[in-house]
């Protein structure tokens, strides 16, 4: 299948990048980029694990093709830290115990970063709607929603 | 929320919650994952499954997917190098040869560079079948005249089981007539007859619990490689490294010498990622003499992995006025699916395993029928047995107008209190839990709650034997005076961080001088496998052996050095000084480069650990729900919920914490939404995470841990198994619940709005 070029970037940097028209967001990243931090868990939507934010929302980026992502600024899991220091939500994760197996956590982590951008003080509840979209299996939810809790303490 | 914080002074390190080691690699992303990876000339498998969950091959033909542009190629059982099949054992069927015995039970495999181009030529593969009739209900297939299963199988496999939970009791294997009945066992104790002809309260019911996934976030993932050598190395994500490398040096007659197996990083096992994948993808890398990786998709993972089973329970009890339970009389059929493998044995003995009852008689079946087999999930068998006694004790508590908390304590198994099998409890702690959820406020508030309309709170125990295995573990002093752990366990659980605590306090260093690894299966020492909840508790022991070790060696050399002898010195932050002469001293630095440099002149300080795990530590809990449930639609919603668990000693009180509340949030989805769906053609209806329901952040609140430590005999600083007994009791909390706000009786999990409506008498 012919390529076609597109321009995306992703943690402040431009790409450049042929794709296959049926490619998926997710993929290209994971593939042609070597970010390898978003995961992939169901690759229908389901669980989370690739999250990202595009332009400001969050996406499961298995679902969305890579040429529907032509021109946009991508954040991925990568793109959370600055010059070695983690983002608050990224530390407070670690320190409630907000991480077991991992592999959903660059994707809650993305969910909770989004949530705190638009409502910087959520409550329990509001933190319960907002990671809705992301499957953990491992936490029972319970750390995750205390290191959410403990991230909006300390950035608001 | 969680109030599990323990503080405590008599420790350094062991004792206190701890974030977890390699946190930062897995909140940054950089963590690297079996898919993560890839090989130079790596090819991609795609595979084709049965379309029919019981069919016969009459003939494929690959040749259209062969001259597919960008196929490598294309293997059928035919295809494969030589391998040791036992029909008994799923994963040495690695393609359907004759007869599909379940839906998506793998036929062939697409190799390419391309995975799209592999995925694309399956579609060209043309297999001709003839159907055969599906069994799908286990008790259907019990009958006499169901049809069968498959062909007779002999020689059953059962070592997998074993890993997961380990006593010295045997099952009876199928013989004489064909029949779908695997295998059989059978406990018997005092005349159960005759004590419920004097019981004043006698319930009998029937209890179901459906088949259910494990359903980690990341799917099997497995990356094999044979090289001009003919050594065979496996990337996967995986519990029981060595266990793979054990049984592929057997199947494919390799040495073990020859066989590399690392644990990649696991995305979440649960007793789901033991053993399946690995075999197929080393066949396929040996076929082809190029890298090969397999990633399950998700609707492959759903269909076939090694999920839970579907288990119906019979269950007559009979209790005396005032509380005592005199009698108890047991069926259970686990449904095993395709292969032998079902864990009946741990569910006989926990139904009776619970409460003090003098008069038994428990019988445990294992039916195939044609769908997937089944595996471990976390205390594998023990949710299902459970549902059905807890439900029992309810009713009868009920019944007799008794406290349900106060006949649990009363009847509560205790040390020397026997299993069913006979085998007598060491020191368990289910009477310290049941006390300590008594505690808790959603339990002391229930009278208030039952107020509210349609609101209810209940309670339940659970309790998990666990497993048994020897263990190993190094601690080397390196030049700069940090110390390495080297195990072979895959840590799934946040074991390596409780070593790194364990090696710190033995040696009296903050933890940051610790590194810990798990090394592949030709540089660790060995491991059991990360399930049966015992890494810790066997692995722990080595570490802390290996960690005195290499203490006692560099007391050796500091000893001449410092000219005092070694009971005068002590280890203090990285130095080891002399007691009471704090300014004669040696740093680990320096002892590091004694035993290292050129012409060094002592010998490299490598602690040895290796134990022998004999004594068993079984794990109890109790937990509370508090639910409120819409008569009108049949929806329960959790309001609160609270486990207790004993730990023996928790080393990471955060590690422990964690992993109750995610067991136990895996009990309320096995409680109240998960249910793998087949139909009567023995075709799975809900293979992906959104029809098959798993507990999501809104269905959750937050889960209150309440560690209870009653030390272990054998375990290192008192701990015993942790990680499995947290799921056994959701199941029957919430049905308690259930039944508390709305007055009925729920027999069968998940409590779907569709069953609570049925059971209210509303359907």
């Amino acid at each position: 299948m012919p390529k076609q070029p597109i321009n995306l970037t992703v943690n402040g940097h431009p790409y450049e990048v042929a794709v296959e028209p049926h490619w998926t967001l997710l993929e290209t990243v994971r593939e042609q980029l070597a970010l390898t931090g978003s995961k992939e868990g169901c690759g229908t939507g389901d669980c989370g694990a690739c999250s990202m934010i595009v332009d400001g929302r969050l996406i499961t980026s298995c679902l969305m093709l890579a040429p529907e992502a032509d021109g946009a600024e991508v954040t991925t899991i990568e793109g959370l830290a600055r010059n070695g220091d983690l983002h608050p939500v990224q530390q407070a994760f670690i320190e409630a115990g907000g991480v077991q197996c991992g592999f959903c956590t660059p994707g809650m982590i993305m969910a909770a970063k989004a949530l705190l951008d638009r409502n910087p003080r959520p409550t329990l509840d509001e933190v319960r709607e907002g990671l809705a979209g992301n499957l953990c299996r491992c936490t029972g939810y319970t750390k995750i929603y205390e290191a959410v809790m403990s991230a909006a303490q300390r950035t608001g | 929320m969680a109030q599990e914080t323990i503080v405590r002074e008599e420790y350094r390190a062991v004792g206190k919650p701890v974030p977890r080691i390699e946190g930062i690699g897995k909140v940054t992303g950089k963590t690297v994952y079996a898919d993560d990876m890839t090989l130079p000339r790596m090819l991609h498998a795609k595979v084709l499954g049965s379309p029919y969950a019981h069919a016969r091959i009459k003939s494929i033909d690959t040749t259209a997917a062969r001259r597919h542009p960008g196929v490598e190629a294309v293997l059928t059982s035919r295809d494969l190098p030589p391998f040791k099949k036992n029909e008994s054992n799923r994963r040495t069927v690695i393609f359907v040869e004759g007869e599909a015995l379940f839906y998506g039970q793998p036929v062939a495999a697409v190799l390419a560079a391309d995975p799209h181009v592999a995925e694309a030529a399956l579609a060209l593969i043309k297999v001709e079948w003839e159907e055969l009739t599906p069994v799908v209900d286990p008790l259907e297939a019990m009958k006499e005249d169901s049809a069968l299963v498959r062909a007779p199988i002999s020689n059953v496999d059962r070592s997998e089981e074993r890993g997961h939970v380990t006593v010295d009791v045997q099952q009876k294997e199928a013989e004489g007539k064909p029949t779908n009945i695997a295998s059989q066992m059978s406990f018997k104790r005092g005349d159960v007859e005759a004590a419920f002809a004097e019981a004043d309260c006698v319930v009998e019911r029937t209890w179901r619990s459906a088949m259910v996934h494990q359903s980690y976030i990341e799917p099997h993932a497995t990356i094999a490689d044979y090289d001009a050598t003919g050594e065979l190395s496996v990337w996967t994500s995986t519990q029981a490294p060595f266990y793979i490398r054990d049984e592929l040096a057997q199947t494919l007659d390799i040495p073990e010498s020859r066989i590399r197996v690392t644990a990649t990083e696991v995305g979440g096992g649960f007793g789901g990622k033991i053993y399946l994948t690995e075999l197929m993808v080393a066949a396929l890398a040996m076929a082809v003499r190029r890298p090969v990786k397999y990633i399950m998709s998700r609707k492959e993972d759903m269909l076939a992995a090694t999920p839970a089973p579907l288990t119906i329970v019979d269950l007559k009890t009979g209790m005396k006025r005032d509380g005592t339970l005199v009698a108890l009389k047991a069926r259970l059929v686990y449904d095993s699916g395709a292969f032998p493998g079902a864990p009946m044995l741990p569910g006989c003995l926990l139904v009776g395993g619970y409460y003090k009852c003098p008069n038994l008689e428990i019988k445990g079946y294992e039916v195939l029928t044609n769908k997937v087999s089944v595996g471990a999930l976390r205390a594998p068998g023990a949710h299902n047995a459970t549902f059905a006694i807890e439900s029992n004790m309810d009713m009868m508590a009920a019944e007799l107008g008794l406290d349900p908390l106060e006949v649990r304590l009363k009847n509560a198994v205790a040390s020397g209190d026997p299993l069913p099998s006979g085998q007598p409890y060491p020191n368990i702690g289910l009477r310290e839990c049941l006390q300590a959820i008594s505690d808790s406020p959603i339990w002391k508030e229930r009278r208030r709650s039952k107020e509210r309309p349609n609101v209810g709170v209940g309670l339940a125990i659970g309790g998990w034997m666990g497993g048994l295995q020897p263990a190993s573990a190094i601690v080397c002093l390196n030049s700069d005076g940090t110390i390495n752990v080297t195990v072979g366990s895959a840590d799934i659980t946040g074991t390596n961080t409780s070593f790194a605590q364990i090696a710190a306090e033995v040696l009296n260093v903050p933890l940051s001088m610790i590194g810990v690894t798990t090394g592949d299966t030709k540089t660790a020492p060995y491991a059991g496998m990360s399930a049966g909840s015992k890494t810790t508790y066997t692995v722990g022991r080595a570490v802390k052996a290996a960690a005195e070790d290499a203490k006692a060696q560099m007391l050796e050399v500091a000893s001449q050095r410092l000219e005092a002898a070694p009971e005068e010195l002590e280890l203090v932050d990285g130095e080891v000084r002399v007691v009471g002469a704090p300014d004669k001293s040696l740093t680990f630095q320096r002892l590091g480069r004694l035993s290292t440099n050129f012409a060094a002149p002592y010998a490299a300080i490598v602690g040895r650990g290796a134990i022998a795990a004999r004594r068993w530590a079984p794990g109890f809990t109790a937990q509370v729900a508090e639910v409120a449930v819409d008569p009108d639609t049949g929806e329960v919603t959790l309001l609160r919920y609270a486990i207790a668990q004993d730990a023996g000693f928790a080393i990471n009180p955060l590690s422990v914490a964690g992993q109750m509340q995610g067991g136990a949030s895996q009990g309320i989805g096995i409680a109240l939404s998960e249910e793998m769906q087949y139909d009567d053609n023995g075709r799975l209806l809900n293979a992906n995470l959104l029809d098959y329901r798993l507990p999501t952040t809104r269905d959750l609140p937050p889960i209150e841990a309440i560690i209870v430590e009653v030390p272990s005999e054998e375990g290192p600083y008192g701990a015993r198994i942790v990680g499995e007994p947290s799921i056994v009791a959701g199941a029957a909390t919430v049905a308690s619940a259930v039944a508390d706000a709305v007055g009925a009786r729920l027999t069968e999990v998940p409590i779907t709005p569709e069953r609570v409506l049925r059971a209210l008498g509303k359907l």
